[in-house]
């Protein structure tokens, strides 16, 4: 399933398949296409969210997340 | 070497926030720079002296940036120094256990064609939590020298300073092609020698 990083429920974890708009700033902190991510912590109100990306926690605001588009890899039972 | 003005080669510290530029540096120079573990707390550059064999370094520590392309103040200090000593060599410091994000800023930096060097700092914290880094062959790979350090306890920091004079220039184009691994390793143009890498 598809989806925009900034609709990730925290825990959920996805692939990123595509950023759309300037990637520059996204690739020095770390993500890039291919790479997987997990939600951490959402701030409500349009808030900024956390997510792990390998051992790095990255913060972004929501408008930033919502130009990453993410495959959400299937939960463990 | 470039930068030589009389003997003194400046050393310049890059690398992303919180690796341990300003531990590092303390450590090659017994300066006292603030370290915290709080990324952006060198917000302006420290200056300092290394003695190594007979050639003096002055090394400055230089604020943590993520990219060449200033979003702040003490990014732009990172970028101006770049600038200002265009002979300098740089010496790109890495987080161990964030390599990924640092080799984005260390490639960034090798495009500008300034001799190289690169430490992967805090590699006691990356054994901590089993991650190992294969220097020989990121040292093949980039064709610059890399040496792992642990600036809290010292460890690699003398090598690094004894191979601060092998640094080289990397050729963005000739370490994608080692990647693609259609281009052999210049049959030998990257190993200069030092052991590290095993003549590879």
């Amino acid at each position: 399933m598809k989806k925009r990083l900034s609709d990730l429920a925290p825990d959920e974890t996805g692939i990123i398949e595509a950023i759309k708009g300037p990637v520059h700033d996204l690739m020095c902190l770390g993500l890039r296409v291919g790479k997987t991510v997990k939600m951490v912590t959402k701030q409500p109100v349009k808030g900024p969210v956390v997510v792990l990306s390998g051992e790095v926690e990255i913060a972004m605001g929501i408008g930033t997340a919502q130009r990453v588009m993410v495959i959400v890899t299937p939960q463990e039972a | 070497m470039a930068a030589n003005v009389g003997d003194v080669t400046t050393v310049l510290m890059i690398g992303n926030p919180n690796v341990g530029k300003s531990a590092l540096f303390n450590r090659m120079t017994g300066a006292n720079a603030v370290v915290s573990n709080y990324p952006g707390t060198t917000v302006d550059f420290t200056k300092g002296t290394l003695i190594e064999g007979n050639q003096t370094y002055v090394i400055i520590d230089v604020p943590g940036t993520y990219s060449l392309e200033p979003r702040d103040a003490a990014e732009e200090v990172a970028v101006r120094m770049l600038r200002h000593h265009p002979d300098a060599t740089v010496m790109i410091v890495l987080d161990a256990t964030r390599i990924e994000r640092g080799l984005y800023l260390a490639l960034e930096v090798m495009e500008l064609g300034m001799p190289c060097i690169l430490a992967v700092n805090m590699i006691d914290a990356a054994h901590e939590k089993q991650i190992t880094v294969d220097t020989a062959e990121l040292q093949r790979l980039l064709g610059v020298p890399v040496i792992p350090t642990t600036a809290i306890s010292g460890e690699g920091v003398r090598s690094l300073a004894e191979m601060l004079r092998k640094a080289r220039v990397a050729d963005v184009m000739d370490i994608s092609g080692r990647l693609k691994g259609d281009r052999p390793a210049a049959g030998g143009r990257a190993c200069f020698g030092c052991g590290g890498c095993g003549g590879r």
